[in-house]
């Protein structure tokens, strides 16, 4: 006889979860063990009728929510709440939370449920769960919220900002934060509505001097709620473009443009694309010089070379006199026609086209070699095959031709998408093929001229 | 490519799995993932509003799926279950069940069962401590004891595990003498193999990961009306079939003629197909192999490439940008880059789990947006790697830690690229990680965090997911996850353009097999039962099709499943259609009980192609019966040579000597011709036991021929007597007498026994009359579970030429292709419907 228990994970339910975080090790956890220990009497403390009933009525719940049986699902719900007088104490406690998750989902598709119940519900279920009151609140104003119930959800996130209830605890303190963050951007949803309103009065108007008191008012609160979360690890992106907005309202230029570095270069946070294009849009808007513009999309490009800022970058790059940049601006193009989601993107074929032959006019040959070399076991077949230049040319033969020249140019006039394209017959294109045929010929890297 | 303008706010925390207090804040519910937060504006507040369909709902056309094809004629067994491995009984007052696996029993079942296999060396080894022959004359040695005395001590009466048992002095003497080796080294020895085999089933049982991806592909065909399911089938799931079916349209599919097939040399665990280029390839995976096809112009599969594995591939997929590119990883951790023209590429290799330690060496790996860069995962996470950079370096994609937010014990099951999305939906970018509590979507280029997160709720392993094309011009795409016990999801995401992925409506369950039970007609509770064991066997496999639109009144989706058994199932759906039942839209009066009671019924169409399948299910012979012992009655075997003489069946005796020196099994043709319809030496029945085997037979479901049968031998009843001794000498072919006796020694051979054999139960009551112990079913009978270790310990004995199976099984191959051995004999024909296709070609 064996003893798996150590090995082999007890079982793990929802209600032994406590028991076995003790017993078991770091090994995999089969949510479906339960079951098939069920079948087998291998011994262990009976089940009452009471977890029974209360585990079958939980299954039939989360069937009929499957099946979006919603009233159905409201009936069982009702027998459910019995879990709540629970004497295992465990399940008592986690009850909650269950009966939040299934009574506000089915509340939230109920087709008699109203604003009004989910109120009521979500009101009772705060005050039962003690511990998760904030988390309840959060999710009844996001509720709100969605209803457009602005008001009322500021209000909920109020009072949940100021719940004070045993000793503070660090993940306590992080969800105050969340909450105070998404009444700042209740607050700011109003301020932005106000500015609106703001720039379409007069100045000389009665009320012009009312409404903008309000709106310095409000920028004030929301910056206090806001700036405390965007400084926690995370994605925090309305919060943080919300802040800007308001930031760069007022003529902070340095302090928004230190919450975005921040947001961008801390090295805690993951590595979000959008903290980096905050800061380039926000750089833009500041007309800021441009080698720090590049030297934010630099970054960008390391983290997603597919982005459709990088054209904009590579129109950058161009434009710039340092030698580096031009070649970096190639190493661009390159990047984002790898790209499976890029490859019919007209645009960054033209740019490619017409600064391959620019930049094989100025003799940089090793420059495109470079960046070929990687390529050319692939891209023949990602991008230029036969049946590529078929398809291409029926959906759009403008895409065709600069497909085409940039193949003639790396592969020489012998690749098969470019004589595939020389041969269509196209009036209005015929002598943009022509002209291409002769740069082909003359700029190819297959044949460098010697 | 866009990225999202505003992400979903999440707090990202670095550390180990288990510390998922508040960062799991905003995954709570399905209607949280639903929302979105308002853009800048709140004028826009009502577009996000609008967001969330509440009633996306894919009504099934029926209540359960309905057999696609005709069930197999391979004979098919539930397998093992928790009842047979697991210690039942227990402390009782523990508060927690212990999983206790156990080995006692089946030990004792073994050494029951294959007594012959477990104690013939060690009988051979202490041969010259017993003495056979020579009943008179006493040996003073002693350390040799006398068999015959011996054995009529024992009365013909074996205490089945009886310890009050009376026991002669000589017995004691015996046990004594042979305690100490029978009773360790045997036992010992096969406990620690059947112990191993055991963990290995249980963990199996848990989580069997083999068929991960899914083993059933859709190959569109000519024109969108037609087209191929591939599918293994057999018993040992080792044959492809190719069978072309037709979606009519506002109709059933229907399968046209018979499949064409290719025979391969293993089990077939996964099928992948995908068009790239207008080139559609089929890449399957077996244990140890791998092999990729191509569909040809007259969508007639070619074989492109096999290769061998030898530490066993536990995944492969295809390219969706380069065709004929393909990606496998195997058990020791190595990932290939494979192509048919220029071979294989090992990009990467570490033998080590991602994130933290875990023993399981089951590996995965799949394309990403850039066709340069591949994931591969493991249950710890999932990483990309550049094949073009220097080896060992990636980006960890998804870490089951608290980035993720993930559990305790929490691990990755599957993950899956999600390639086919159409551009104006989904980002290419997104992968799909399931766990067995969630499901998590990441964007490649914002790893570690998960754009959407979903408790999936399903209480089996999911192994399979499909990403559908949306079915209708909008942008929400179905995504399908099939758990292993026949559970099916349906989840709806959106994420256009600068949007972030989200869930558009609540998730959605689709009939499983066994909501079918209902079509089939009322059935005893024997066949009932046995049509519930085939419901209910693990899906293996999942494919999906959009049947063409302009043939289709609305736009629908067919789902086919494919079954451990060999069922193919297929469940229509089709989008709700009745403009949603939106609850401000609907007079309060209504008092509907729900607002999607479900409308789907069986047609009587459908109950008879159900009870159709079924008549073709009962004709399939049920599994081989389980192996019974053979059994000895010892008396006869040394007290009837004289008997034996006077027949003068010295021919046959001669074949026997012959048989036992050589050491392989008697067969019955080995005797002569015999008349082979002859009834086994059944018991002397009176008439209380005629009553109790008419009940059995009957209960079996084979009353009739019982009854034939019986009106048979009642009429060839006068004929019987004088022909009985005759026949006492064909039993004995049926014997299998592993053990190796020396005929040299003088030793008797086996004879029949005259009445019942005494004690000896057989094991089942439907052992064939005429059953025959040729290697094959001899290797059939045996409990699949037992197989393997059986044939551990025949590796380690000394007398390695008994073992009949060895002849047929390759010792790498697992223990399922033991089955195979049948099957192999087959000549492995593609065969077309009508003519003769192509000229087969072997894939392993």
């Amino acid at each position: 006889m064996s003893d798996f228990s150590e090995e082999l994970k007890g079982p793990v339910t929802d209600d032994e979860q406590v028991e076995t975080s003790v017993l078991s090790g770091a090994g995999m956890h089969f949510p479906w063990l339960q079951a098939y220990v069920e079948t087998v009497a291998i011994g262990g403390k009976r089940k009452k009728d009471f977890a029974q009933t209360t585990s079958a009525c939980l299954s039939f719940i989360q069937e009929a929510l499957l099946k979006h049986q919603w009233q159905q699902a409201a009936g069982y719900m009702y027998s459910y709440f019995q879990t709540l007088e629970d004497s295992d104490s465990y399940k008592r406690q986690a009850a909650p939370e269950i009966i939040w998750k299934l009574g506000s989902e089915i509340l939230f598709y109920h087709p008699k449920s109203n604003v009004e119940t989910f109120n009521t519900f979500a009101d009772r279920m705060k005050n039962i769960g003690i511990m998760n009151y904030l988390k309840i609140s959060l999710q009844h104003a996001l509720y709100l919220l969605h209803h457009g119930m602005l008001e009322d959800a500021k209000r909920n996130l109020s009072e949940a900002e100021t719940w004070r209830h045993g000793e503070k605890t660090s993940s306590r303190e992080i969800l105050i934060n969340v909450i105070q963050a998404y009444k700042g951007l209740l607050q700011y949803y109003t301020w932005s509505k106000k500015k609106t309103e703001l720039s379409k009065l007069d100045k000389d108007d009665y009320a012009y001097s009312a409404v903008a008191q309000d709106v310095f008012n409000h920028s004030w609160k929301t910056s206090v709620n806001i700036s405390a979360l965007i400084k926690i690890p995370g994605v925090w992106d309305p919060f943080v473009k919300s802040y800007v907005e308001m930031l760069e309202f007022y003529g902070d230029r340095d302090g928004a443009q230190e919450v975005l570095t921040n947001y961008a270069y801390d090295e805690k946070f993951p590595s979000n694309p959008n903290a980096h294009i905050y800061l380039y849009n926000f750089l833009k808007r500041q007309k800021a010089p441009r080698s720090k513009l590049i030297s934010v999309l630099k970054i960008l490009y390391q983290i997603v070379p597919s982005h459709k800022l990088m054209l904009e970058f590579h129109t950058l790059l161009r434009k710039s006199e340092k030698e580096e940049h031009h070649k970096l601006g190639l190493e661009v193009l390159f990047g984002v026609l790898d790209f499976a989601g890029c490859t019919k993107n007209i645009t960054a074929w033209k740019y490619l086209a017409k600064y391959l032959k620019k930049i094989l006019m100025g003799n940089h040959l090793v420059w495109v070699q470079e960046e070929w070399n990687s390529r050319k076991s692939w891209w023949p077949s990602f991008h230029f095959s036969y049946f590529w230049a078929k398809s291409d040319w029926k959906e759009d033969t403008a895409l065709a031709c600069e497909k085409a020249f940039v193949a003639g140019l790396l592969l020489g006039k012998g690749c098969r998408y470019f004589r595939y394209i020389l041969k269509q017959d196209h009036q209005i294109l015929g002598k943009k093929i022509k002209r291409m045929k002769r740069s082909v010929k003359k700029y190819s890297i297959v044949n460098p001229r010697l | 490519m866009d990225f999202p303008s505003s992400l979903r706010p999440t707090l990202f925390m670095t550390g180990p799995l288990g510390l998922n207090d508040v960062s799991d804040l905003s995954f709570m519910c399905s209607w949280q993932n639903a929302l979105t937060l308002p853009e800048a504006q709140p004028q826009n507040l009502k577009n996000g509003a609008l967001h969330v369909t509440k009633d996306l709902l894919w009504e099934p056309a029926t209540p359960g799926p309905l057999p696609m094809l005709p069930p197999l004629v391979d004979p098919w067994e539930p397998g093992l279950t928790a009842q047979d491995l697991l210690f039942r009984g227990g402390y009782r007052y523990r508060r927690r069940p212990r999983v206790v696996l156990d080995v006692t029993e089946q030990i004792s079942r073994f050494l029951w069962d294959h007594g012959d296999v477990a104690f013939a060396p060690l009988g051979k080894l202490m041969l010259e401590n017993f003495k056979l022959v020579g009943t008179g004359s006493c040996t003073k040695k002693t350390t040799v004891v006398n068999v015959k005395k011996l054995l009529q001590d024992l009365g013909g009466h074996q205490p089945w595990g009886c310890p009050w048992a009376y026991l002669s002095n000589r017995q004691r003497r015996f046990s004594i003498l042979g305690g100490p080796i029978l009773g360790t080294s045997v036992a010992s020895h096969l406990a620690e193999l059947l112990h191993e085999e055991l963990v290995l089933r249980w963990e199996q049982l848990l989580l069997d990961e083999a068929c991960t991806g899914g083993a059933l592909a859709w190959v569109p065909g000519r024109t969108p009306q037609f087209g191929q399911l591939v599918y293994p089938a057999g018993g040992a799931l080792d044959r492809l079939h190719f069978q072309e079916v037709v979606l009519a349209p506002g109709d059933n599919p229907q399968f046209l003629g018979k499949p064409g097939r290719i025979q391969l040399q293993g089990p077939v665990r996964q099928v992948v197909t995908g068009t790239v280029q207008g080139e559609t390839l089929l890449a399957v995976r077996s244990d140890y192999h791998c092999a990729v096809w191509k569909f040809g112009k007259q969508w007639q599969p070619a074989l492109l490439q096999a290769m061998q594995v030898d530490k066993g591939a536990t995944g492969i997929s295809l390219s969706p940008h380069l065709p004929g590119e393909l990606a496998i990883c195997s058990r020791s951790g190595a990932v290939c880059l494979w192509s048919p023209e220029n071979g294989l590429q090992q990009v990467y290799k570490d033998p080590e789990t991602l994130v933290f330690r875990d023993s399981s060496s089951w590996r995965w790996a799949d394309f990403t947006a850039h066709p340069r860069v591949l994931t591969v995962g493991d249950r710890t996470g999932v990483k990309m790697i550049d094949t073009q950079g220097p080896p060992g370096c990636g980006l960890l994609l998804f870490r089951v830690g608290a980035e993720a937010s993930c559990q305790k014990g929490e691990r990755v099951l599957l993950t899956q690229y999600l390639r086919h999305s159409s551009p104006e939906c989904l980002p290419p970018t997104l992968h799909l990680v399931c766990t067995q509590f969630s499901l998590y979507l990441v964007d490649e280029r914002l790893p570690l965090v998960p754009m959407l997160k979903w408790n999936h709720g399903l209480a089996s392993p999911i192994l399979l997911a499909q990403l559908l094309p949306p079915p209708q011009p909008g942008c929400v795409q179905p995504l399908l996850l099939g758990g292993q016990a026949g559970q099916l999801q349906l989840l709806h995401l959106a994420g256009e353009g600068v949007s972030a992925p989200r869930l558009a409506g609540p998730p959605q369950s689709l009939p499983s097999r066994t909501d079918s039970l209902p079509a089939f007609p009322l059935l005893e509770p024997k066949i009932q039962w046995r049509l519930q064991e085939r419901l209910k066997a693990p899906t293996i496999g999942l494919a999906t099709v959009v049947p063409p639109l302009p043939l289709a009144s609305t736009p629908g989706l067919v789902v086919f499943q494919l079954s451990v058994a060999g069922d193919v199932f297929y469940q229509q759906l089709r989008p709700q259609t009745d403009s949603s039942p939106h609850r401000d839209a609907r007079p309060p009066s209504d008092t509907r009980p729900d607002c999607h009671a479900p409308t789907a019924s069986w047609t009587p169409q459908d109950t008879a192609g159900c009870s159709q399948w079924l008549k073709a299910l009962l004709k399939v012979p049920p599994a081989p019966p389980v192996w019974t012992a053979p059994t000895f009655n010892h008396h006869h075997l040394l007290g009837s040579i004289e008997l034996q003489r006077e027949e003068g069946a010295v021919q046959q005796l001669g074949v026997l000597r012959e048989a036992m020196a050589q050491g392989r099994l008697l067969l019955q043709r080995d005797l002569g011709s015999l008349p082979m319809a002859e009834p086994p030496p059944a018991p002397e029945s009176g008439p209380a036991d005629e009553l109790s085997e008419r009940l059995g037979e009957a209960w079996a479901g084979r009353g009739a021929a019982w009854w034939e049968r019986r009106r048979q031998v009642r009429t060839s009843g006068p004929k019987r007597q004088p022909r009985r001794p005759k026949r006492r000498t064909q039993l004995s072919s049926t014997f299998s007498f592993s053990g190796h006796v020396d005929p040299s020694d003088g030793t008797s051979p086996p004879h029949s026994p005259e009445g019942p054999p005494a004690g000896a139960v057989p094991r089942s009551p439907m052992t064939s009359p005429s059953q025959e112990l040729t290697p094959d079913a001899w290797v059939q009978g045996i409990p699949s579970e037992r197989r393997q270790t059986l044939r551990d310990y025949m590796a380690k004995l000394p007398l390695q030429r008994d073992t009949p199976e060895h002849a047929g099984t390759p010792p790498s191959s697992q223990a399922s292709s033991t089955r195979a051995t049948h099957s192999r004999q087959h000549t492995p024909i593609l065969s077309g419907s009508q003519r003769p296709r192509k000229k087969p070609r072997m894939g392993f």
